[in-house]
């Protein structure tokens, strides 16, 4: 399994992260080496019938739909980064690399 | 000691213990809002609680009043939460302290506490060494004695490999067992708050206060709190099972012979000891890292710069500011496994990495579950295949690093408890044994456990 330097790119873009060119080729190297690790898994014939294991409670319990007051010590005012007015601010939506606007 | 003055008395003795074990950088909270937190628990501590005046301290990826929570990253820097987790508000009930937050690998992704934003932390008996991750802060205060007990969390081992790198005892609960309210997220379908402790029964009495049904995590069961054994005379009518797999060719000399050791003393205890086999063993690291960076992916999403911690500015618009946030604010370890995580769950590739890692969690419980169905009802495995290695030996190599998870991550794909604790030392260095037990009866487990740590020669060399 070999990634390539523009395959981490998209994938960099698809987890909306910033990835310096430099470490570009280090990247893919480390990417390509742990997904061939990782792939050894399909030399296992698993079968189709194994049922998804997901560990927990059966089902997800009810609980009362009440409204509560979320039980914070203080508001996002404290610990955003930015916020006025009860919202989050942010730089103006812009146009997206492929020229479609944000809906 | 409800003497307004002894309480103070005692959380200056605390803080300064702590503090004493500054060189190995295993807590992250300053020296003075150290002292100034436990003076002021000290005098609202509840005199009562069954923890009353027992300080614990906490993993910063565990949700604090007190303290900042970090998660040993430069994106969650100086963030304080607004709430805190419920095995915080459960210990403090109980009148423990909370004696700081510890250093960890970012977000608790890594095997060894390098991958921290805010230094590594360093072993307490080899400043050359780690500790073990991702919970090496809180396995290295303890085994410093500047604690008696710490939260650590686990999504793949980060509580028992740094307790058996370390010399302390680790437990990681059952799924489910222990409320995830205020744990920041990493795996979902794996994380669980562990426990270290300098004795079996230090770290037994903080799950025990720490367990129990919690309304704010649908995942956690809806069960009373852990009951706490006593100390067994023997381990007459127990079935130990020890998997071959664990035990490989290669296996470091040293570990092997202490396993045997802690094997013999079993047998004597009275135990009924017999291998068995548990056949996907092999592929539960691969499994572990399809699924673990999966989960992170998602999971990391939320931090953009928009709602926590520090911004890193200058973006025209909203993407670029996502992007330059999390670009800059993630350390290296972090990066490649949402890069990973992005990568396995892409159209394309999800069938062939996601999808076939589910099926294999499936076959690796399965494996469990078959050999607990034949009459066995406990595992005993090494819990580390080495000692503690050199700082920077697999750095550069993150697939070496992933193996020192081999025996550990299996309990956490199969949502069962486990333990680890010290068996003996390799040229000084301390190693674990560990117990794998079945879902939610963590007091078979500890009943084993007491009753070998009061025989094993945990200090001496195997």
């Amino acid at each position: 399994m070999s990634v390539t330097r523009d395959e981490v790119l998209k994938i960099a873009q698809l987890a909306e992260l910033e990835v310096d060119d430099a470490m570009l080729p280090a990247l893919a190297e480390q990417m390509s080496s742990i997904l061939a690790y990782v792939a050894q898994i399909n030399s296992v014939p698993a079968s189709e019938s194994a049922r998804p294991f997901i560990p927990g409670p059966d089902a997800v319990r009810f609980r009362p739909d009440e409204v509560k007051p979320a039980p914070l010590a203080f508001g996002p005012a404290v610990f955003a980064p930015a916020f006025q007015d009860g919202f989050f601010l942010v730089p103006k939506l812009g146009q997206f690399e492929d020229g479609e606007a944000e809906g | 000691m409800s003497d307004p003055s002894e309480s103070l008395a005692s959380a200056k003795a605390v803080a300064d213990r702590v503090i004493k074990a500054k060189r190995l950088n295993a807590c992250l909270t300053p020296p003075k809002e150290l002292r100034a937190s436990l003076a002021q628990q000290a005098q609202a501590a509840h005199h009562s609680g069954v923890l009353y005046g027992m300080p614990v301290a906490v993993k910063d990826n565990i949700c604090t009043l007190e303290f900042t929570t970090s998660c040993g990253s430069k994106i969650l820097g100086g963030f304080r939460s607004p709430f805190e987790a419920t095995a915080v508000a459960r210990l403090k009930a109980a009148g423990a302290l909370i004696a700081g937050k510890t250093n960890c690998d970012e977000f608790g992704m890594g095997s060894s506490t390098e991958h921290s934003a805010y230094g590594r932390t360093v072993h307490p008996t080899d400043k050359a060494r780690v500790p073990g991750g991702s919970s090496g802060g809180s396995a290295a205060l303890v085994a410093a004695g500047a604690v008696p007990a710490a939260l650590g969390s686990e999504t793949g081992g980060s509580v028992r490999q740094p307790a058996s790198l370390c010399g302390v005892v680790g437990i990681k609960p059952t799924y489910g067992r222990v409320s995830r309210y205020g744990l920041v997220a990493f795996g979902s379908s794996l994380d669980q708050i562990g426990v270290l402790g300098r004795s079996v029964h230090d770290a037994a009495r903080v799950l025990s206060v720490i367990s129990g049904r919690d309304p704010r995590d649908a995942t956690c069961e809806d069960r009373d709190p852990l009951r706490l054994p006593t100390v067994p005379e023997s381990l007459q009518g127990f079935v130990i099972g020890i998997p071959k797999e664990y035990f490989p060719p290669d296996l470091d000399p040293g570990v092997r012979r202490a396993c045997d050791r802690a094997i013999r003393l079993l047998r004597e205890l009275g135990a009924a000891v017999r291998e068995v086999s548990l056949p996907h063993t092999a592929h539960a690291v691969p499994t572990y890292y399809i699924v673990a960076p999966a989960e992170a992916s998602s999971n990391l999403a939320r931090y953009d710069g928009a709602r926590y911690g520090p911004r890193f500015d200058g973006s025209a618009d909203v993407r670029s500011l996502y992007r330059r946030t999390r670009g800059e604010g993630f350390g290296p370890e972090v990066r490649r496994r949402i890069l990973v995580g992005t990568y396995v769950l892409s159209s394309g590739y999800y069938d062939a990495y996601y999808r076939k890692a589910q099926q294999m969690r499936a076959l690796i419980a399965q494996d469990f579950r078959h050999v607990f169905d034949r009459g066995v009802d406990l595992l005993f495995t090494p819990t580390t295949p080495t000692p503690a290695f050199k700082a920077g030996e697999k750095l550069s190599d993150p697939v070496a690093m992933y193996l020192s998870d081999i025996f550990t991550v299996t309990a956490n794909l199969a949502g069962l408890p486990a333990l680890s604790l010290p068996i003996g030392r390799i040229k000084g260095l301390p190693i674990g044994g560990q117990f794998l037990g079945q879902a939610f009866l963590e007091d078979e487990m500890l009943e084993a456990a007491y009753a070998l740590e009061r025989v094993v020669p945990a200090t001496e060399e195997a």
